[in-house]
Order: structure tokens, then C-alpha cells, then sequence
């Protein structure tokens, strides 16, 4: 049994002019001491996806559906919010985009982490400073007894990024969802923080949900990818079977819009990218949601008339497309 | 004014800078590390206007603090030889109609003003920020109906209102001024408060509090209400100085503090009938309201610009 198994999970945002669609059956499992990767753009619901996980979407408007999320055995949706709060950073932590936003600018970087730890272990004040040190030390801050004390204006990007990830360590949580956790660093500091992440994770035997929209990320850290588009999963493989084979037409789009230094063209070639936008998710396409920007897709197509279900291609190997890759080159032989 | 303790625990954190060795940076000179209120202690500082006044204010309040202790005369004691005694150096502010020292007692008066000021501030400000929280906090219905129903509050008339409150009581006496002022005046408090904590809520700090498993009491009390503390400071001086005029206005129409009991309401209310004739018994105790409240309002302002620099013009 996986440690998270998430099924046909829909959460809808209620506006005023109707419920936007935001995760539209999502499944997916997490196998424990394992790294998933959620991909996508901007808008396809891979955020919304960890927060209803967590639990900590906004309610209202936001409220999930149907669907269930299997966490260690125990199913989340249904708990109620004092037992959600018991798990959330014990078994169940979180790190998110913006290091600079996420830490109370009133409280000393050791109140914070102290914070979790008294809450969750019972531990005394001075055995949670103790712990935090090592903490501080486990993510590489220098002098971690003496900025214990620091308020976070005086951290840097990078290193409040690494404390969030001290925090969230903090219990030993089963599964760790990093949210974009290095989209608003400096490239040279996400590589840092993103090997950091590894290592900790393999030390702890954390599972980790990885969202992203960073392909070079996904490649560096994941073991499996979950593609998402318009709050649904369009592919999921295994991470070397996702770059060698992608099926779907988004998934291949999207690695080919990665900036390429070598090969044809190099450095002085354009930038690829991928035509129109992402649907309305109030009111998606009625088929297949990527077919109005697919160049495989022609109207009259059945695509665009009845949704394509999630199928299996190869073993592990996941694709909701009616032209996947490996059936046009089959078409076109 | 008020002592705040985390303001001292801020600065005693101000520790020396860590490049090289401690006490010893490259420029020589020790650098001191600028905390979020030793920031705004030294922006206070740079407004000449805000300095001045907070020197005025803690004058005025030393005044009436400690004159009546150190003054010779007993400020009911009816002396009618010294009868609108003009001033001098034994009555530096001159007699009232019953020859009392008018120097002990506006310092008097201003005790029981000021302190009523206070109190009702502090009240208001408990109150404001027990409804607000829980107004912001919760939100969603219960929200639009705490702030309804202050909507409905708030098309009372303050004065008429704070009387209403004073005659439900038999007596006036200092609590219930202090009462009937804060019922009739705290509704902008709340609303303060709610404002902060909806929009601190949204921050990502929070969500981070509440992705560790931080419970509703912990992230109200810890992460919100203490980033509401600058505006809730600004917030004492602006309603200070509308209790103190309110409280002077009820003594003067005689609904609040009566003779022979003083507040600088009543002792006005002294001179109204004589101030043709002997206007420093009006004027006195006008300059010691005006005094108060044109300083509490310089320090509100520079306390605002001092907390919240992104509000300051440049």
C-alpha cells in the first residue's frame, strides 16, 4: 500500500459565476521514501492539489467535492480540523514558494521552530532550542546557536527557505509537499537548496511530493511525474520513462520549450512555446481540455467530442490523449 | 507615555554586528544591529514635531502627577480672603471664586481627566480588540453580523449616547464616566482591529503556521495580534484625546464629574459664569484640554509614520 493515495479528488472554488474547477479528478499515490513530481503551468491546479492534502484550502470558497485522500491508511477528507491540525506538521509537512512571506517577521527565527516541536513532541524549552540548533545545523546555517535568536529580516532568501525546510523537518513527517520551493530563490541558491532537500529527505525517509513547473527541477530530484493540465493528470511515468517517451502532446510541448544550448541552432535559436492558452476553468473544454491548443488535435476529431480517459500504454506509464507519441508514429508507419 | 516591555526586550536584543570579531567591525566603530523598533524609535526621533509634543505630553502629565503631592494648599479648602486672587508667585495660575489654587487644582483635575482618558482608552482598546479578532478571524457570517450590528451602533450619537449610559447609573462618579464613555465609543476600535487581522490573515506566514499544526489560539495570539501592535499604539493616541474631550464636554454641561470634585470639564464649567470678569478661570483649564489633545495627536502622527514608514510622505 502506498503511504498517500489520492483518488479522483475534485476541489471546486465556488464564484460568483459558478464553481471553477481547479482539481478535476486527480489520483495518484506516493510510495513511501519516494519523490513525486507534480508538473504544469501556472493555473493547472498543482498547488491546489497540495493544499488539499494539507487541508489548507481556503474554505470557503473552496471546498473539495469528492474524492479521497489515503494517508498512512487514514482517510484525510473526512477528518475534522483539530485532528487535521494533530497530523499537519508531524506526518504531513509543507514548504512553500515565497521563503521571504513565510516566516512572521515579529517572532525570532527559534520561537518558529521551537513553535512545532513544543506543539507536536511536547518538548520542554530547553529541549526544543537544543533541537532547534540541530535543526539550524542539519540545513547548513553557520553559527546556528547564535541565529537561533536573529529575527528573520536579517536571513537571506536562501537561508529562510532553509529554515522553513528545518521547520518542516522538524517532526521526522512521513511526507514532505514542497510547493515551488525554489521558484522565488536565485538560480545559483535553488540548486543548493534543492540538493539539500534530497539529502534530507533520503536521511529521514521522507516521502516527498514535489511541485514544480521547472522541468530541469523534475529531472534533478523525482523518481515519478505527474503531469498536470487544467486540474487534471494528462501522463504520469516514471521520471526516465517521462523524458525518453512522453506521449502526450503537453508533456512533449513542454520539454521542448526547455532552453537548449547545444544541439541544432544552440544559443541563437528562439525559444519555443506553447501556442494559446489554458482553458477557463469554470467552463473547461467539454472534451479533451488540451485539444483547442494540440497540433494533433483536428476538429471533428473525437478528441474533442468525448473526453479521453487515463490509460495505460507500458507498464506504470499513464496518458490521457487519444494521439499519444507512440500511436502517431504507429499511424504514420 | 506608556512603557512598552517588548519595545525594551527589542532593543536590549540589539547585540553587535557578527562580521569579524565581536566589537570589532572593519570601520572600527562597533555596529549595532537596527531592530524592527529601534528603527522606528529613530524615525520618531528625526520628527521634530512628534518630539516636541511627546516633551509637551510627558510634561503636562508630570504636572498633574505630581503637583497636588508637592503643593502647599488643599485644593478644597474654601479661602474666601484670596477669592479670584489674580495670579503670582504664591497662586501661579491666580484663586477660583472660593479662593482654591487654581495651579493644584487643574493639576487635580487633569488627574482625574487624564486618568479617565486612560482607562476608558485601555477598555476600549480591550474591547476593540477582543471583537475584532473574533470578527476577523472567524469571518463569513458571524463576521457581517458582529459589523452590522456595529453599523447599527454606530448611528448612535456619541454625546447623547455616553449620557444615556451615565443616567442608568444613580451617581456619576469617575467609573462611570469611564464606562459610558467606552460603550459609547469603542466601536471604531473594533473595527481597526477586524481590519488588521483580515487582512494579516492572508499572510503566507500564517498559512506556514497553520501547515505545522498550529491551533486558531496560537496563530490569533502569536502570529496576528502582535503585528497589529503598531497601528494599535497609533491607535491609543487618536482615541485618546476624543475620550478626554468628551469627558470634559459631559463635566462642563454638568452631566459628568460635579463640583467640588474637579476634571477640566468642571473647573471650565467654574469659569463659564465669571469669564467676562475673570477669563483665566475659563482659559485655564481650555489651554490644559487643548495642550493634552494637540500633543496625543503629534505623537499619533509621528508615531504612525515611525511604525509604518511605507505610509510616510517623502
Amino acid at each position: 500500500m502506498a503511504l498517500l493515495e489520492v483518488r479522483d479528488l475534485r476541489t471546486y472554488f465556488k464564484v460568483r459565476e459558478g464553481d471553477v474547477r481547479a482539481v478535476d479528478g486527480v489520483s495518484f499515490e506516493v510510495e513511501a521514501g519516494k519523490t513525486l513530481s507534480i508538473v504544469g503551468e501556472s493555473g493547472c491546479g498543482k498547488s491546489v492539489t497540495a493544499l488539499s492534502i494539507m487541508g489548507l484550502i481556503p474554505k470557503p470558497p473552496a471546498r473539495i467535492v469528492s474524492g479521497s485522500i489515503r494517508f498512512d491508511g487514514e482517510e484525510l477528507t473526512g477528518l475534522k480540523e483539530s485532528e487535521l491540525e494533530n497530523l499537519r506538521g508531524r506526518e504531513l509537512a509543507m514548504i512553500f514558494q515565497d521563503p521571504m512571506t513565510s516566516l512572521n517577521p515579529t517572532l525570532t527565527i527559534g520561537t518558529q521552530i521551537t513553535e512545532t516541536l513544543s506543539r507536536h513532541l511536547g518538548m520542554s524549552r530547553g529541549e526544543a532550542n537544543k533541537r532547534a540548533v540541530e535543526l539550524l545545523e542539519e540545513v547548513r546555517i553557520p553559527r546556528a546557536k547564535a541565529r537561533l535568536k536573529d529575527y528573520p529580516h536579517r536571513y537571506s532568501g536562501g537561508m529562510r527557505q532553509r529554515v522553513m525546510i528545518a521547520i518542516a523537518l522538524s517532526c521526522n513527517p512521513k511526507l514532505l509537499i514542497a510547493d515551488e520551493p525554489t521558484t522565488a530563490l536565485d538560480v545559483t541558491v535553488q540548486a543548493g537548496i534543492l540538493d539539500l532537500l534530497e539529502e534530507l529527505r533520503t536521511e529521514h525517509q521522507m516521502a516527498m511530493i514535489l511541485i514544480t513547473h521547472d522541468m530541469g527541477v523534475v529531472a534533478e530530484a523525482a523518481d515519478d511525474v505527474v503531469v498536470m493540465y487544467a486540474g487534471q493528470v494528462v501522463e504520469q511515468a516514471g521520471v526516465l520513462e517521462l523524458f525518453d517517451n512522453p506521449e502526450h502532446p503537453y508533456t512533449e510541448a513542454l520539454l521542448g520549450a526547455l532552453p537548449n544550448l547545444e544541439g541544432e541552432g544552440g544559443r541563437e535559436a528562439r525559444l519555443a512555446s506553447i501556442p494559446g492558452r489554458p482553458p477557463d476553468l469554470l467552463d473547461p473544454p467539454p472534451a479533451c481540455r488540451f485539444a483547442p491548443r494540440c497540433p494533433h488535435a483536428n476538429l471533428g476529431d473525437y478528441c474533442t467530442v468525448e473526453p479521453p480517459e487515463l490509460r495505460e500504454l507500458r507498464p506504470g506509464h499513464w496518458v490521457r490523449s487519444a494521439h499519444p507519441a507512440s500511436e502517431r508514429a504507429a499511424v504514420a508507419v | 507615555m506608556a512603557v512598552n516591555p517588548q519595545q525594551e526586550e527589542f532593543r536590549e536584543r540589539a547585540v553587535v554586528a557578527d562580521t569579524g570579531a565581536p566589537g570589532m567591525s572593519t570601520a572600527g566603530a562597533p555596529v549595532r544591529q537596527t531592530s524592527l523598533w529601534r528603527d522606528a524609535w529613530l524615525r520618531y526621533r528625526a520628527n521634530k514635531a512628534a518630539v516636541i509634543a511627546a516633551i509637551f505630553f510627558i510634561a503636562l502629565v508630570a504636572y498633574v502627577i505630581i503637583v497636588p503631592f508637592v503643593s502647599p494648599y488643599d485644593p478644597y479648602a474654601v479661602d474666601f480672603s484670596q477669592a479670584y486672587a489674580p495670579v503670582s508667585l504664591k497662586h501661579p495660575l491666580g484663586c477660583d471664586q472660593y479662593g482654591r489654587d487654581l495651579f493644584t487644582r487643574v493639576a487635580l483635575g487633569g488627574r482625574v481627566s487624564i486618568g479617565i482618558g486612560f482607562a476608558a482608552t485601555i477598555a476600549i482598546m480591550g474591547i476593540g480588540i477582543v471583537y475584532g479578532s473574533i470578527s476577523g478571524f472567524i469571518g463569513g457570517r458571524l463576521d457581517n453580523g458582529m459589523m452590522r450590528f456595529l453599523d447599527a451602533l454606530y448611528g448612535l450619537p456619541y454625546l447623547p449616547f455616553a449620557i444615556i449610559v451615565t443616567q442608568l447609573f444613580r451617581t456619576v462618579n469617575i467609573w462611570v464616566m469611564i464606562i459610558a464613555l467606552t460603550i459609547a465609543s469603542w466601536f471604531t476600535a473594533a473595527r481597526v482591529v477586524r481590519g488588521q487581522i483580515i487582512s494579516l490573515k492572508e499572510n503566507d506566514y500564517v498559512r506556514a503556521a497553520r501547515a505545522v499544526g498550529a491551533r486558531w489560539y496560537r496563530i490569533l495570539g502569536r502570529h496576528l495580534l502582535p503585528n497589529t501592535l503598531g497601528v494599535l499604539i497609533v491607535f491609543v493616541f487618536l482615541e485618546l484625546p476624543g475620550v478626554i474631550l468628551g469627558e470634559a464636554f459631559l463635566s462642563f454641561i454638568g452631566l459628568g464629574i460635579n463640583p467640588p470634585k474637579a476634571s477640566w470639564g468642571s473647573l471650565a464649567q467654574d469659569g463659564r459664569d465669571v469669564y467676562l470678569a475673570h477669563p483665566s478661570m475659563i482659559l485655564i483649564p481650555s489651554i490644559a484640554i487643548a495642550w493634552l489633545i494637540l500633543s496625543a495627536f503629534f505623537i499619533a502622527d509621528g508615531l504612525r509614520d515611525a511604525l509604518d514608514p511605507r505610509t510616510r510622505e517623502t
